[in-house]
């Protein structure tokens, strides 16, 4: 009872001291695509990636309702860094949704504009809206609506004590007139967020804030993993070194939050609350190299097996450039990467289960092969059927009418001069469980097996890799059958060892694979990767380090001639695949059970 | 005076194109779709006064499409010349268009045309035709389709003086709409700035830019007094794409120019 007279009040409460509409809310998720393609046409970095804000407090003036409600605390606002747009979560200010879409808009196109960092915010924005109005001027109306609706919801100035009211006028000048305001007057507190700009003070960002010691020691994605990937507003401090224990060195009084951050020398101690909800409500959560490796902090043991149960390996390693996206540079020899053969792989048949699907795919497929065949009797040909012209002849001397039928011979034949190089994503990832039975790794060995079935059943030259890593130094590429070698029980019994490994730090296996790929005399060659997930490894690539050094390498892959095509069964592809591989270049798989028989099918529309 | 078909030059197309006729090397421009490539091709041939035979390639185009073939008539057969053959006989500009959708055993046969031998053998009647110096030889082709059976084999390609075209700079591309369709600045300027937006979604989110002639047809509607934003939606959106998501994304980017 206590609970729902509770949950009652707040919602009158919150309802008498804030005006919002969720009725007409837009949120970002129903316009995450449009916000994307916006954000790009208008001149944004196609590289950024659009994520929902952190709510930041503002610190202005609350009315009294809002204080007892302890509501209006913190603004969703907008703001872009090296790697994200970030776009309020949901937009629920105004009565209408039309108008909460157009305010989406119209902070894309502000975003998407962008202006000098260096000058105070107030100009910023002003100058910004100019540019944006001179660029668009379609836009004008709209921000005429806006600002309206953004005018009628800001507190009157008569209304403000001294101070906060000139703020407040001058604010409404700046929206009234861009460019009329030259500066914002001084207040105690700062002005009512501004919902028509962008943030006034962006939250550093990860990369921003705080410089590793090591490169190699990075929290690999330790980051909390939220159902609803709401980004919380992080900063990056030192971790004390003081060896003295817990010491109070303020009024333990002054203790008003979970949030208060706390010197606190007890660097190992896990207490990962399962209800994150308490970091919903902190300004900013500190995070802290604790100085452990990355291995005692996740939850599996990413140390490389001995040498004695591990695969084969074969040669020194083979030294590949990576891009720095940064730097803008290709770092030469920066990665090793490591040919490997299974140590214990029997030869093995076919897979029973899979025996009656090879079977129709390779008949399928048969109708595939090159084939130069002569066709008589056609309406349309290089040659004179003889046999039809005589036929005719005859038959119209004879005084017979003749139908009309084709006396032409043509020659057909389907050119198929083609290599295939397919390259699957053995990371850890596949390990996961897609079905009740089937891990993620089974069904790339499912799909590996019927695609060599189907392709050998054409006479395609092909071959098959796998790779995963582990830092820049071991970058580990799995042969499992290369061109030149038949596809028989001793290929089947590698495919069949294929075991989740580690990372996936793609632009390398990516590059060693197009070396390969080069190398075939075939006119045609297509790569082919398999994968489950984005290029991630345990230093810096990840994020957008790691996509980027995947893309360069798509890129140099084409350059040398190789059409690459990406195969996925990470739904949130379509995120960052248009990126590395164009809009064409990929392709999600939503039923990843399906994809043992979706790639031949795949494979042989690809090259029809 | 001939009554040339209107074209801005972009840079020195016109003379490289005079320049290579003069001393009969064969030509090719490669392009993305709708930049003006086919326009120049048929601007050039009025202006030196030539014939010109296009021929739009495909890929059941055989060399026989190109070259001729036997017809049968009353009893008999009787030779039929194809467009190359009838440019080489006659003198006159020869142009392939998109020459790499055409099978590559097709563009075989151009390959002593397009040499310093300049001849046509014509396997079939025993003949060998031998260029004039009138006859010249153009293809063109869109490198942005990744066509993955096709693409040009590096033998034939290397026997072409090539020539890039690109969409033009914005001014240019104002006046080329302007020049085409008569429509005032201001509208040409927009259209402009709203083609240059949608053409920095190609390879992220679109398959192909959107092209000067999309431009062209959307001013065309719109000064024969069609709504601009319905013009928009009918001539640069619906043509670049089938996803609803994108083109409502796009039509964003058209409101954003045109205002709503």
């Amino acid at each position: 009872m206590e609970e729902y007279v509770g949950a009652l009040w707040h919602k009158f409460i919150t309802d008498a001291a804030d005006k919002r509409y969720p009725k007409e809310a837009v949120t970002l998720e129903q316009i995450g695509k449009t916000a994307g393609i916006l954000f790009r046409s208008w001149g944004g970095d196609s590289g950024l990636a659009v994520k929902s804000a952190a709510a930041t407090a503002h610190g202005a003036k609350r009315s009294l309702l809002q204080r007892i409600a302890g509501s209006n605390l913190k603004a969703e606002l907008t703001w872009l860094d090296g790697e994200t747009l970030h776009l309020p979560t949901a937009i629920d200010l105004f009565p209408r949704m039309d108008l909460n879409r157009d305010l989406y808009i119209w902070l894309i196109a502000l975003a998407a504009t962008g202006s000098d960092a260096a000058l105070p915010w107030i100009q910023r924005n002003q100058r910004a809206t100019q540019d944006v109005l001179a660029r668009f001027p379609g836009l004008s109306c709209r921000y005429q609506r806006l600002k309206d609706a953004v005018l009628s919801t800001r507190p009157l100035p008569e209304r403000l004590s001294s101070g906060e009211r000139e703020q407040e006028e001058a604010i409404r000048a700046a929206l009234l007139n861009p460019g009329s305001v030259e500066r914002l007057p001084p207040a105690v507190r700062p002005p009512q967020p501004v919902y028509l700009w962008l943030h006034p003070d962006p939250p550093a960002s990860e990369t921003a804030s705080g410089k590793r010691d090591d490169p190699q020691d990075h929290e690999a994605g330790a980051c909390l993993k939220k159902e609803n990937d709401r980004r919380y507003q992080a900063e990056r401090v030192d971790m004390p070194d003081s060896k003295d224990g817990f010491m109070m060195s303020f009024r333990a009084e002054s203790i008003l939050s979970w949030a208060e951050y706390i010197k606190v020398n007890r660097p190992t101690e896990e207490d990962d609350s399962p209800d994150g909800r308490p970091a919903e409500d902190m300004d900013r959560l500190s995070v802290a190299q604790d100085g452990k490796t990355a291995a005692s902090r996740l939850k599996f043991d990413l140390d490389l097996p001995s040498p004695a149960s591990d695969d084969l390996p074969l040669g020194e390693g083979i030294l590949l450039p990576e891009w720095h996206y940064k730097k803008q540079l290709l770092q030469p020899a920066h990665c090793r990467l490591q040919p490997m053969l299974a140590r214990s792989a029997e030869p093995l048949p076919l897979p029973a289960h899979l025996s009656a699907t090879a079977r129709r795919l390779r008949n399928q497929f048969a109708a595939l092969t090159p084939s130069k065949v002569w066709f008589k009797g056609q309406f349309d040909g290089s040659e004179l059927d003889l046999d039809a012209c005589v036929q005719f002849s005859a038959d119209r001397m004879g005084g017979f009418q003749a139908r009309e039928r084709g006396l032409y011979k043509a020659h057909q034949y389907r050119d198929r001069d083609l290599a295939c190089l397919l390259l699957a994503d053995l990371s850890l990832s596949t390990d996961s469980y897609i079905s009740d039975r089937e891990r993620v790794i089974d069904v790339i060995r499912d799909t590996l097996f019927l695609f060599s079935e189907a392709l050998s059943a054409t006479g395609d030259r092909f071959a098959l890799y796998g790779f995963s890593s582990l830092k820049r130094g071991n970058i580990r590429f799995h042969i499992l059958k290369e061109f030149e070698r038949k596809y028989n029980d001793e290929i089947r019994g590698r495919i069949a060892a294929i075991k989740p490994g580690f990372y996936t730090r793609m632009g390398a296996a990516i590059r060693h694979a197009s070396q390969l790929l080069i190398r075939q005399a075939a006119t045609q060659k297509l790569l082919l990767i398999l994968t489950d997930g984005k290029p991630n490894d345990l230093d810096q690539y990840e994020g957008r380090y790691g996509v980027e050094d995947t893309r360069v390498a798509i890129h140099e892959a084409r350059q040398m001639g190789l059409r690459p095509f990406c195969v996925t069964i990470d739904e949130k592809g379509s995120d960052y695949l248009p990126h590395l591989f164009g809009i064409n270049g990929y392709v999600v798989i939503r039923k990843p059970a399906e994809l043992p028989r979706e790639l031949p099918l795949l494979y042989a529309q690809l090259t029809r | 005076m001939i009554d040339l078909p209107f074209y801005k030059p972009h840079g020195n197309e016109i003379e490289l194109f005079e320049h290579a006729f003069r001393k009969q090397l064969p030509l090719l421009i490669k392009g993305p779709t709708g930049c003006g490539k086919t326009r120049f091709v048929s601007f050039m041939a009025k202006k030196i006064g030539l014939p010109l035979y296009t021929v739009s390639c495909h890929d059941d185009l055989t060399a026989s499409d190109l070259v001729g073939r036997h017809l049968i008539g009353d009893g008999v057969t009787y030779w039929n010349d194809g467009p190359l053959t009838r440019a080489v006989r006659e003198g006159g500009i020869c142009y392939l268009d998109e020459v790499v959708e055409a099978r590559k055993d097709t563009t075989v046969v151009l390959h002593p045309l397009s040499d310093d031998r300049r001849i046509l053998p014509i396997e079939r009647t025993g003949e060998i035709l031998s260029a004039p110096p009138e006859f010249m030889l153009v293809v063109s082709y869109n490198p942005g389709y990744q066509n993955f059976l096709k693409g040009m084999k590096p033998s034939t390609r290397q026997r072409f003086v090539s020539l890039r075209f690109d969409f033009p700079e914005p001014e240019l591309e104002q006046q080329i709409v302007i020049g085409e369709t008569g429509v005032d600045a201001m509208l040409a300027k927009r259209l402009v700035n709203l083609a240059n937006s949608l053409r920095t979604l190609k390879e992220h989110d679109l398959e192909e830019a959107a092209s000067t002639r999309l431009l062209v047809y959307a001013a065309t509607l719109i000064s024969s007094g069609f709504d601009p934003m319905d013009a928009c939606r009918a001539a640069l959106v619906e043509p670049l794409t089938d996803d609803e998501e994108t083109a409502e994304a796009l039509m964003e980017i058209v409101y954003a120019s045109f205002g709503k």
